[in-house]
């Protein structure tokens, strides 16, 4: 499944949203979700997250990994998560630009998910990813914000 | 197919329904049809299920100022065949009965698809276009708020852990109201690829009062405020409802899945919105 979309935050400049996007306890406190990330390497975190979407609840263990930074205006953000309701995987770029004060965020990634939650969820995927994807960027607009 | 390990409690009254909810391994049962499939796939395993339909204030349908009050447990064939939704709420009604299949409409809630907000469920399409209300408890709260308010995002709710809605209320129409749903089945689960409900009042010759609520198109249910506006006062041509309709996923982030990708939803969209608006228009008078 491709994913590909644009967040604005009003409330900093690319600089500062770069740095906020690699702070594990910033990105921790904004993946929906998420218990806990924790720092196994260079640009590499395990990552242990309890998923509720609506009735559907499940942990996820997994690893973030962080590449190709070329700070302010890029990375790239590869994510690996499995559970027992199944397994997400899913790799992309994200793209900052100063926008009038704010920064436009631009993400374009391929997530692959796998298991009983893709097999009698797929209707539901699509909405389903761009719902965190938009929790996501709300929360780090706020922490942006402070 | 068989669910983990829960407990099982059955309150006859809200206010220990809500005590019981209070534990956060707690969860509402409403008609079930969502949430028991999802256990029986271990996709939901609760560790206490507390079933609310022996709750007696939860099931009534009743007329008050102006209003129709549903409570939260009516069943969708209870809404579908009642006298007074059928005759004050034909929306309604007539929306409930495309929900699903027999079975699901024997068991499913209004209150539990309002909860579970499922992009792709019925109602919301008609809630919109009928400005809907919801009450909502809370251990020692209550508040009433509008279904826009309530709705998040997909299967994302305002409700607090721990709230229940036990009511959806819903204006009496003018019987000169002219309402109409229509829907794009999915043909095996019975969702609504896209699902349009207009009303809309017609006098002298002229659209009046124009409600639009469209499911199944974006993340959640909406009303498509461009296409009211753009009918209100037409005199509701083939041109005019073809140009009004053309604009109803003008800033949606379309669904896309399996059944239908994100442009053949937009296109749908407009399609049932010019055909929901025809049907309502004939039904006005």
């Amino acid at each position: 499944m491709r994913i590909t979309g644009s967040a604005r935050i009003a409330a900093a400049a690319p600089e500062q949203i770069f740095r906020l996007l690699l702070d594990p306890a910033v990105l921790s406190k904004c993946l929906p979700g998420c218990e806990g990330l924790e720092r196994t390497g260079e640009d590499e975190y395990r990552m242990r997250m309890k998923a509720v979407i609506g009735a559907v609840s499940g942990a996820f263990d997994g690893t973030v990994r962080l590449s190709d930074q070329k700070a302010p205006q890029s990375f790239r953000m590869a994510v690996e998560g499995s559970g027992r309701i199944g397994f997400v995987k899913g790799e992309g770029l994200l793209k900052l630009a100063g926008q009038d004060g704010g920064t436009e965020i631009a993400y374009d990634g391929e997530v692959q998910v796998g298991g009983m939650i893709a097999s009698v969820g797929q209707r539901l995927l699509d909405a389903t990813a761009r719902m965190i994807i938009r929790r996501f960027f709300t929360r780090l607009s706020e922490e942006a914000g402070q | 197919m068989i669910p983990q390990n829960f407990d099982y409690a059955a309150p006859s009254t809200i206010e220990e329904a809500l005590e019981l909810l209070a534990d956060p391994e707690a969860k509402a049962l409403a008609g079930g049809m969502s949430l028991i499939p999802l256990m029986k796939l271990r996709l939901a395993a609760p560790g206490r299920l507390v079933d609310l339909r022996r709750i007696a204030g939860l099931r009534e349908i009743r007329q008050d100022d102006g209003a129709l009050r549903i409570g939260a447990l009516v069943t969708h064939s209870e809404i579908e065949s009642s006298p007074l939704v059928r005759s004050r709420c034909p929306l309604l009604a007539e929306t409930a009965s495309h929900i699903g299949d027999l079975q699901v409409r024997n068991a499913g809630t209004i209150g539990g698809s309002i909860a579970h907000n499922d992009p792709a469920a019925d109602y919301p399409a008609a809630l919109f276009a009928l400005e809907a209300k919801v009450k909502v408890a809370g251990k020692g709260t209550e508040r009433t708020l509008p279904l826009e308010e309530l709705v998040v995002d997909a299967m994302v709710t305002a409700l607090e852990p721990g709230e229940l809605i036990t009511e959806v209320i819903v204006p009496v129409e003018a019987a000169s109201t002219g309402t109409s749903y229509q829907k794009m089945r999915q043909p095996a689960s019975g969702f609504a690829i896209v699902g349009v409900a207009a009303r809309l009042e017609k006098s002298n010759g002229r659209i009046g009062s124009v409600r639009v609520g469209v499911t199944g198109l974006g993340p959640s249910g909406f009303r498509a405020r461009r296409v009211e506006e753009l009918l209100d006062g037409t005199a509701g041509s083939d041109g005019e409802i073809r140009e009004a309709a053309a604009v109803v996923a003008e800033g949606v982030e379309a669904n896309a899945d399996l059944h239908a990708s994100a442009d053949y939803r937009r296109h749908l969209a407009q399609v049932f919105t010019v055909r929901a608006i025809r049907a309502a228009l004939a039904r006005a008078s």
